[in-house]
């Protein structure tokens, strides 16, 4: 049974529909992380932000890049962010006192941000194609083992150092006398 | 229990509400959609940037402001002419995925060292510099 282009009874078409649910969830979510105080719903509402980034992704025609956000961004750096909160957070300092004393003129500027990107984007014809176009699987991975196989390689190699040098700063130093709190 | 029910709708009404704006600017057919998006979540992760005092809770930002841009690109990429330009588009952004990920590594045991010696994760007593 072939489910139609509109939801049943109405005219709104399929992906319109899912396009604005995974829009407004991204948005509100992305609103979340930035204005709740208790840190551990903003890293929570942080993961559902990047679910719904991963499913314009897919939307996007891009679901190879959808699933990588899924593994990389839900799956590790968020039990990172989640773990490393729960590693600083100490009792007695709870974040009730979330914002800088320069929320106010930082909001200004957000919305300043906001309305120039806003008008680039309308004022500009960027011409391309009239359609969006999925992309191939099999083209991505041609190209990434093909033209893009030396930043491939220098990715990897910085990961790599990156790796070390994340172990090597979290390391406690002998030297200092501090609490086993972990 | 009423509360719940009555929170719920608000939040459904506000996901809506916010999700309209993409609609607005063109649904998912239209570059102008993704870009708009793009464009509203950098200005969120820049504001949680500059006003957040936790210093993890500006990583997070700093993070959505990564997606903001792999956004764009993928957004640019799903609307370029040529098949192999598109394919270009998804390696570009998986490749920001990897700096990003060395990016979170690095910061977040940058603020565990910090923390370490500081005993607290608030980016406006890390004063050593002013004093």
């Amino acid at each position: 049974m072939a489910i139609g282009t509109t939801i049943p009874f109405t005219a709104i078409p399929w992906d319109d529909a899912l396009f604005v649910l995974l829009a407004g969830t991204m948005l509100a979510s992305a609103l979340a992380v930035v204005l709740m105080r208790d840190i551990i719903r903003c890293g929570l509402a942080m993961m559902v932000c990047f679910g719904a980034l991963a499913g314009i992704y897919v939307m996007a025609g891009a679901p190879l890049v959808g699933a990588a956000q899924v593994l990389i961004y839900i799956g590790a750096i968020s039990v990172l962010i989640l773990f490393a909160i729960m590693l600083t957070q100490s009792k007695t300092a709870p974040g009730r006192l979330a914002f800088q004393t320069q929320a106010v003129p930082a909001a200004i500027a957000a919305v300043v941000l906001l309305l120039v990107i806003l008008l680039a984007v309308g004022s500009t014809a960027w011409g391309g194609g009239p359609e969006r176009g999925d992309t191939d699987t099999t083209a991505v991975a041609t190209g990434l083992f093909s033209d893009f196989v030396l930043p491939f390689e220098v990715v990897g190699v910085l990961l790599l150092a990156a790796v070390i040098g994340g172990v090597f700063l979290a390391k406690k130093d002998r030297a200092t006398p501090t609490d086993r709190s972990e | 229990m009423i509360r719940v029910f009555v929170g719920t709708g608000l939040a459904a009404v506000f996901i809506v509400l916010l999700g309209l704006i993409g609609l607005a600017a063109g649904g998912s057919r239209s570059l102008n959609a993704y870009l708009t998006l793009s464009g509203i979540l950098f200005a969120i992760g820049m504001f949680g940037f500059l006003a957040r005092r936790n210093a993890i809770s500006m990583l997070m930002a700093i993070e959505l402001m990564l997606n903001a841009v792999n956004l764009s690109i993928i957004g640019f990429a799903s609307f370029a002419m040529t098949p192999a330009f598109r394919a270009d588009g998804s390696v570009i952004a998986l490749l920001v995925m990897a700096v990003a990920a060395a990016e979170a590594t690095v910061g977040l045991s940058i603020v565990l060292a910090i923390y370490r010696n500081k005993k607290t994760p608030l980016v406006d007593e890390y004063d050593a510099m002013s004093q």
